[in-house]
């Protein structure tokens, strides 16, 4: 599954060749958001709108879009950080809503930002961040471990986080977001401006996580890896879902489309989104 | 040149769009000018607001009427009375040792004649000449000055030297007035003894008299609790300066929300199964300890590194728990003001300078660097409102009045009130910038 597509971020690298698990249709549903709607303030155009989807079980779904699409509202509702004007999600069928706290346990976020503590070393974040987890003890120590062998910091772990370079920080900040083994892991913009090595890990380790049963829910602006590490994807635009489906349905559904990256211009246009 | 020219012009429109950043550089500076010239101004002019004294009059004499004019001509002192219900000696002393008052000046009853007989028999013993036989002298009368062992030396001369300016016209004043009336009497009496008339009779005088007091005064300092000491500036400065720097707190906390703010880690935590209050008390609780510390430590400078340096050792009475407490009220109420300075401004600059300049304003405010009774009404009105002065009141009473638990809660309570009060105003600021989506 090698792609020639060129984007505006990194250079195009080879990445490991991901296979999409086959989702059963009998899979649980570990996801459920219907009708969501998500405003900011009176009388403004809702960053979400009539958001409706379902993702299952060890899916690796992929939620695409331009700048200002909403992905990043949808995420933040998604993981209890904002309520939302409208509809309903629920996760491992627990309303997001009404209980915030059940579905913390089962769910982890590695956001856009390196949400990590610079002055701290890589194993002290993590185990912070264990700790409100609730994890402890040995447990915790083999769980921080793992994390770090995961992405490949053990042997900087003991440094400060400032110290780090983009892609270890990038790989910290997913270590972070696994550390309590969640049930679905959402991932915002994981690989933004990191080398084409760490990238490759990040990925690769998105893949074992899958492979172990974990849920993914991925936004990115890298189609290339849409589409090779999401078995399902959402286009969205204006806050409301375009497209669904697997890549290579869409793709093939599509006249004059070769890859994920035309049909998501095709569907988007290719007018610039400052906003 | 072109890299300069381009960042200067960059940096200079970047200023321009953070109207807040502009407020702080342009407002803030003024109010901290205005606040500390406003407060300083009565140290540094010499007619200035005159020092309150509370006057209570049990004589209600001539005299007692005389001293109190003299007084208020002399314009140093702006005399307070009670009109309604009159106070007595007694209550004056605690509404100073109360901290109610800095000074009070006690005519005592009987004043005006027990310093008329002693004037007129200190002028009786004079002309009696040196050797004649002398009566036992009257007790001279006191006027009593209470004072608030918190009031610094300067203030407390200023006061005692215009009582005593004052008492020495009034007993040059009677003592001449009853030489006057004596002296043509105690001539009459000699004119008979002369032979034929000739000569001037003069009378043997003793001047004496003149260094003998008719009118004492006696300055005390209101204690509780039979304490006799009297404070150091060490006293005063320990306790002040530390709870400015446990205020400086809000710096670093403040820099430290923000950039959990900025940087995603707040929102990380917050889709951790782990009670938000539960990490906000974790965050309280550690720069609540590195306060005590602060403030443990300023006490260990006092009582072991000045001493070295030629100043009293830091007295700290006798209530450690009381102590403990109101540092414990003083550290909570700093931390409340960090976590809210950290939830209401937008970049690290705003922290800093907000931070900052709010300390020195509420530290100048709450009498760490001028103390309250020297400013103007207005000032020490706003005083009030300063959650330094609040404890810096509490730590003065503990260290220098002999105050004790039950004597610092108001000022304890003060501080919790802040605390609560800043903590609210964060989680709403908070709030309503979670729903903005910030």
């Amino acid at each position: 599954m090698n792609s020639t597509v060129v984007h505006s971020g990194p250079p195009a690298d080879p990445l490991p060749d991901f296979q999409p698990l086959a989702v059963d249709g009998c899979e649980a549903v570990v996801l459920q958001v219907q009708q969501l709607v998500k405003s900011y303030g009176r009388g403004g155009r809702p960053a979400v709108d009539g958001l409706t989807f379902d993702v299952q079980e060890g899916e690796a779904f992929g939620l695409l879009g331009p700048n200002g699409a909403g992905k990043t509202t949808a995420i933040s509702v998604m993981c209890t950080l904002l309520r939302p004007t409208a509809g309903s999600v629920h996760l491992d069928g627990i309303d997001v809503q009404a209980e915030p706290g059940r579905v913390r346990r089962l769910l982890g976020l590695v956001p856009q930002e390196i949400a990590l503590y610079p002055r701290l070393t890589g194993r002290e974040n993590l185990r912070y961040f264990a700790r409100l987890y609730g994890l402890k003890g040995l447990e915790l120590e083999e769980r921080v471990a793992d994390a770090l062998e995961l992405v490949q910091l053990q042997e900087h772990a003991d440094r400060p986080v400032n110290s780090y370079s983009g892609g270890m920080k990038r790989r910290a900040n997913l270590a972070a977001g696994m550390l309590h083994q969640p049930r679905i892991l959402f991932l915002d913009e994981p690989t933004v401006g990191i080398d084409a090595q760490s990238r490759n890990l990040i990925l690769d380790s998105l893949s074992r996580l899958r492979q172990a049963g974990t849920t993914l829910v991925y936004t990115t602006h890298y189609m290339e890896e849409a589409q090779q590490l999401c078995n399902r994807v959402a286009i969205m635009d204006g806050g409301r879902i375009i497209a669904e489906g697997e890549p290579a349905a869409l793709i093939a559904g599509r006249a004059g489309c070769a890859n994920l990256e035309q049909l998501f211009l095709q569907l988007t246009g290719s007018h610039l989104r400052d906003d | 040149m072109s890299g300069f020219f381009a960042t200067f012009c960059k940096e200079l429109l970047l200023i321009r769009r953070d109207r807040a950043g502009l407020m702080l550089l342009f407002i803030m500076p003024a109010v901290l000018v205005l606040v500390v010239s406003l407060v300083q101004n009565n140290l540094l002019e010499t007619s200035g607001t005159a020092v309150p004294v509370l006057l209570v009059d049990e004589d209600g004499g001539e005299l007692a009427k005389r001293l109190t004019d003299g007084l208020q001509e002399l314009g140093a002192l702006t005399l307070v009375r009670q009109d309604g219900d009159p106070l007595d000696a007694t209550a004056a002393q605690d509404a100073v040792r109360g901290g109610d008052y800095q000074f009070a000046i006690v005519i005592p009853p009987g004043l005006t004649e027990e310093v008329r007989s002693r004037a007129r028999q200190l002028a009786e013993q004079s002309l009696a000449g040196e050797g004649a036989a002398a009566e036992p002298p009257l007790a001279t009368a006191e006027l009593a000055v209470y004072f608030d062992p918190t009031v610094q030396g300067a203030f407390r001369t200023a006061v005692l030297s215009s009582l005593r300016l004052v008492v020495l016209g009034l007993e040059t004043e009677e003592k001449g007035k009853v030489l006057a009336e004596l002296l043509p009497q105690r001539i009459e009496k000699l004119l008979p003894a002369l032979p034929f008339g000739f000569g001037t009779p003069r009378p043997q005088l003793s001047f004496h008299w003149n260094s003998e007091p008719v009118l004492a005064v006696r300055e005390q300092v209101a204690l509780a609790g039979g304490l006799t000491k009297l404070p150091t500036a060490v006293q005063q400065n320990v306790p002040a300066w530390a709870l400015f720097g446990m205020f400086f707190i809000v710096i670093p906390l403040s820099g430290t929300l923000l950039r959990e703010r900025q940087e995603g880690t707040l929102q990380r935590l917050r889709t951790l199964p782990v009670s938000p209050l539960a990490i906000l008390a974790g965050k309280v609780a550690a720069y609540v300890l590195i306060c005590l510390g602060q403030f443990g430590f300023m006490l260990l400078v006092g009582k072991t590194v000045l001493p070295l340096l030629g100043t009293p050792m830091l007295e700290i009475g006798s209530e450690p728990g009381a102590i403990f407490f109101l540092a414990l009220s003083a550290a909570l109420a700093a931390t409340g003001f960090g976590i809210l300075v950290g939830a209401l401004v937008g970049s690290y600059e705003q922290a800093t300078m907000v931070g900052s300049v709010a300390v020195v304003v509420a530290a100048a405010l709450g009498g760490v660097m001028v103390p309250v009774y020297v400013m103007p009404q207005a000032m020490q009105a706003i005083s009030l409102f300063s959650p330094l002065a609040w404890g810096l009141n509490g730590f003065l009473d503990l260290f220098v009045r002999g105050g004790d638990l039950i004597s610092v809660l108001p000022n304890a309570f003060g501080l919790l009130a802040f605390f609560a009060v800043t903590l609210t105003l964060a989680w709403i600021g908070f709030l309503q910038r979670n729903r903005r989506g910030g």
